[in-house]
């Protein structure tokens, strides 16, 4: 069985009168004795009192070693002794060791011996004499209330950790304010006992303002019982238990480790080893603190410098699991606590590069914003120029068909003649003695045929008239649209003797709104075929041409044999109101680029080499169709 | 033998159309579906009117009439259009079109008109023949007569024609007879009609001087 390292108080002493005198024989006595190393590296003896797994120590000890390696870059030589003396707490035992070590280092002997923990200093104490002779005795692990009842002798200098019980309360009553209950946990070994009878007296004035029970002769089961049934508002201050009521012993963090697992409130203890087994935290000395205190008293002995008792430096330290498991508030720990086991979120680990991050997504964010803000109004703005431009479409619709009606009017006229004719033939033709009955039929047939000619007459030109309130999207062959428009121009064209040729290749699917490209083919058309007018009539011609491009655009060329566009007047030639004819509004040209330019294409204007002028726009060809 | 009504218009649906109500109606007809067609078959075309559509592809409807009035004169012509082409219809007009009819057009009118026209081919015709045979019995005088006539259209006396042409009275006498007799005239009047016909009272020219 093995067992924490002892500590105690130095409220323990009762009699500070008494160490007061201690003090100053000390001090007065230290700088009395000095020391000579000479051509050789000084030695260190480190003497444990148990064995090597008990971690106070070791840690102290490493503590130690990583100190003094360090300040002398390595310029030294460190032994270590584990006494083992809990196991083997006999004198045999303790006597047998001592002539071990007086042999061991009979040839080396240590400059100074640094002995952790109470039994190690009075094993040191008692065989200096044969193990070290005139080495420096340096203790540590335990007040100098203990250090007091050794009756150490005076040249011995330690480092003496003081164990404030109240410091630890302070800790708790800041993380918990509104605590109304306060349990003292003790075990019943001796050692125990008189850690309570300490924590008695010293809580004595702060413990009245909260319903204090002090939890002592339990067994570990009845701890773990009581524990559980703690009301929330409790702070539990747990000293040592080495032993239970039932003479069970135990290591004291395992014990409290069993006892806080399943406990209703907060623990808290002195002992930086009690973290990670279970409590929030206390006010300690660490011991590798401990350890490097003494290290230092070490070095200034072997430099030579002189040396008297210190108190090791305490500290405030809390379990940051404990505090997130009990949910209380890092920022009521006191001013310099050191936090173990922190996981520290991503935000503190990486703060900057977060902020930083956020920085980028806020000001990206505000952008997009923005720029969704303006894509709406830009939106808005283009519904509203969409609709004036199907406004101003559906005008130029009626001017075309103004300018073309006298000739579709004559177109019309064809076909209702023809009917009249034939009807007028056949009642001519039954009035005769034997009528010619495969003739009437013949003429009944055509009669069908002009009126559905002239049914298709009338359906181009409402189709020349539809207004549109929205674009009609649609998937279509662009030479279907040609033929149509160039039926709607063939009877003025045929009026102005202007012969209409056209060329198709393939088959060219887009997609826009019909009604609108063959306003602009009939824009274009018209603007040619009044660009004729002082040509000679036989030298009129209207050519139509489309092709698919290598850029996989559809493009429509017309072509005139006009008189061309003057160079100047090309680049111009598209804008509002730009005409050559006395009777043009100006607007033809500019609607189609409108058009052509709404569907993602362009329109451009050219001389052709025989003179006239091209006139091309393309689109884009529609993938899947 | 009875007139053709020739029918040009490039609508094969309405000359058809056309054709047949013209036909029905008794007359003969022959279809062209553009003006260079009637014109190679001139000017072995049969007589009678031709209906016209006034836009034509090609060879449009006044030049066609140019065409025809030079060979074929006689021919009237009778111009189908659409509405409201009063600038062509006035050249039309001026350039001789018998009539100027509107489409589409009532059969009546259609009719109405294409008898006119056959009617005005035969005034024409009855006119033309007359003058064939006055220039017929003109060209029967001898240069003598010929010149005894073109004086007497001119309100000469014998005696003045006598002292023109250096002859006597009484040989200008018998020269008058037989103008007289070979025109088959029996009036001065009748005489100087048929001159004027002829052309052969021109101001510009007198033959008193040019012998």
């Amino acid at each position: 069985m093995v067992r924490d390292w002892k500590v105690r108080s130095s409220r323990f002493a009762q009699n500070s009168f008494a160490f007061c005198c201690l003090c100053l024989v000390i001090f007065m006595a230290a700088p009395a004795v000095s020391m000579e190393i000479v051509g050789r590296v000084p030695r260190i003896l480190i003497l444990y009192p148990y064995d090597e797994r008990i971690a106070a120590t070791t840690a102290a000890g490493e503590g130690v070693r990583t100190r003094l390696l360090e300040a002398t870059e390595g310029k030294i030589d460190i032994f270590s002794e584990f006494l083992d003396l809990s196991r083997f707490p006999e004198t045999t035992h303790k006597e047998k060791m001592a002539h071990f070590l007086t042999d061991k280092y009979a040839e080396r002997r240590p400059d100074v011996v640094v002995a952790l923990g109470e039994e190690s200093a009075s094993f040191i104490v008692t065989n200096r004499n044969s193990i070290a002779p005139g080495a420096r005795i340096l203790v540590t692990g335990f007040s100098s209330g203990t250090a007091r009842d050794m009756r150490l002798p005076s040249d011995v200098v330690g480092v003496f950790n003081e164990y404030d019980i109240t410091k630890t309360f302070e800790l708790a009553r800041g993380l918990q304010p509104q605590a109304r209950h306060l349990f003292i946990i003790g075990g019943s070994a001796d050692f125990d006992r008189s850690w309570l009878a300490t924590a008695r007296a010293e809580l004595a004035d702060l413990a009245k303002n909260y319903e204090t029970t002090y939890l002592e002769d339990l067994t570990i089961d009845e701890f773990v019982e009581r524990a559980a049934h703690f009301p929330p508002d409790s702070i539990v201050l747990v000293l040592t238990i080495f032993k239970d009521h039932a003479g069970r012993n135990f290591i004291p963090r395992e014990a409290i480790k069993q006892i806080s697992a399943t406990a209703s409130a907060p623990f808290y203890g002195p002992y930086p080893t009690y973290i990670d087994y279970g409590i929030v935290g206390g006010n300690m000395v660490t011991f590798e603190a401990l350890g490097i205190a003494v290290a230092n008293l070490a070095l200034d002995a072997v430099a030579g410098r002189p040396i008297a008792n210190v108190d090791a430096p305490q500290t405030y330290i809390a379990d940051a699991r404990q505090l997130k498991r009990w949910g209380l508030s890092e920022s009521d720990l006191p001013p310099g606590t050191v936090q173990w086991f922190m996981q520290r979120t991503l935000w503190e680990q990486h703060w900057l590069a977060i902020l930083a991050t956020l920085a980028v997504i806020v000001a990206q964010g505000a952008v997009i914003a923005g720029l969704l803000v303006e894509r709406r109004r830009r939106r808005a703005a283009e519904l509203e120029s969409r609709g004036r431009l199907l406004e101003l479409v559906h005008l130029n619709q009626s001017a075309t068909a103004g300018a073309l009606t006298a000739s579709i009017a004559h177109e019309l006229y064809q076909p209702l003649g023809a009917i009249r004719s034939n009807a007028e033939a056949a009642e001519l033709l039954l009035q005769g003695d034997a009528p010619d009955l495969k003739l009437i039929k013949q003429i009944l047939v055509d009669i069908k045929d002009d009126d559905q000619r002239a049914g298709d007459i009338i359906a181009r030109l409402r189709g020349l008239l539809k207004k549109r309130k929205e674009i009609d999207w649609k998937e279509f062959d662009l030479n279907e649209v040609i033929s149509s428009a160039i039926q709607i121009l063939g009877p003025e064209a045929k009026r102005r003797n202007i012969v209409i040729s056209s060329r198709a290749t393939e088959e060219l699917r887009v997609r826009a709104d019909r009604v609108h490209i063959q306003q602009v083919i009939l824009n274009l058309a018209t603007n040619a075929m009044d660009a004729m007018l002082d040509v000679a009539p036989t030298d009129r011609r209207l050519v139509f041409q489309s092709r698919l491009t290598k850029e996989s655009k559809v493009e429509l060329s017309i072509t005139d044999t006009g008189c061309g566009i003057p160079g100047e007047k090309l680049v111009g030639i598209f804008d509002a109101f730009y005409t050559t004819k006395p009777s043009g509004t100006g607007l033809g040209l500019p609607i189609a680029q409108m058009i052509v330019e709404t569907y993602a294409g362009k329109i451009w204007a050219d001389n052709s080499p025989d003179g006239g002028a091209v006139f091309r726009f393309d689109l884009p060809l529609a993938r899947n169709g | 033998m009875q007139p053709v009504v020739h029918i040009v218009d490039d609508d094969t649906s309405f000359l058809t159309a056309v054709g047949r109500l013209v036909a029905a109606s008794g007359f003969r007809v022959a279809l062209y579906e553009s003006g260079d067609k009637i014109l190679a078959a001139l000017p072995n075309v049969e007589p009678g009117c031709i209906l016209l559509d006034l836009q034509l592809p090609g060879l449009s409807g006044l030049e066609l009439q140019q065409h025809l009035a030079q060979k074929a004169p006689l021919l009237p012509i009778i111009y189908l259009t659409g509405q409201g082409d009063i600038k062509a219809s006035v050249m039309a007009m001026k350039a001789g079109a018998e009539d100027f009819l509107e489409k589409p057009v009532a059969g009546k009118t259609l009719l109405a008109a294409i008898e006119r026209a056959l009617h005005q081919y035969e005034k024409r015709q009855v006119e033309q023949d007359r003058i064939h045979k006055l220039q017929v019995r003109v060209a029967s005088l001898t240069p003598r007569e010929a010149q005894v006539f073109d004086l007497i259209v001119r309100g000469k006396l014998n005696k003045q024609i006598a002292y023109v042409l250096g002859t006597s009275e009484r040989t200008v006498k018998a020269h008058r007879h037989c103008v007289m007799e070979k025109l088959g005239v029996h009036s001065l009047a009748e005489a100087v009609l048929i001159a004027e016909k002829m052309g052969r009272i021109d101001p510009e020219s007198n033959p008193l001087h040019h012998k």
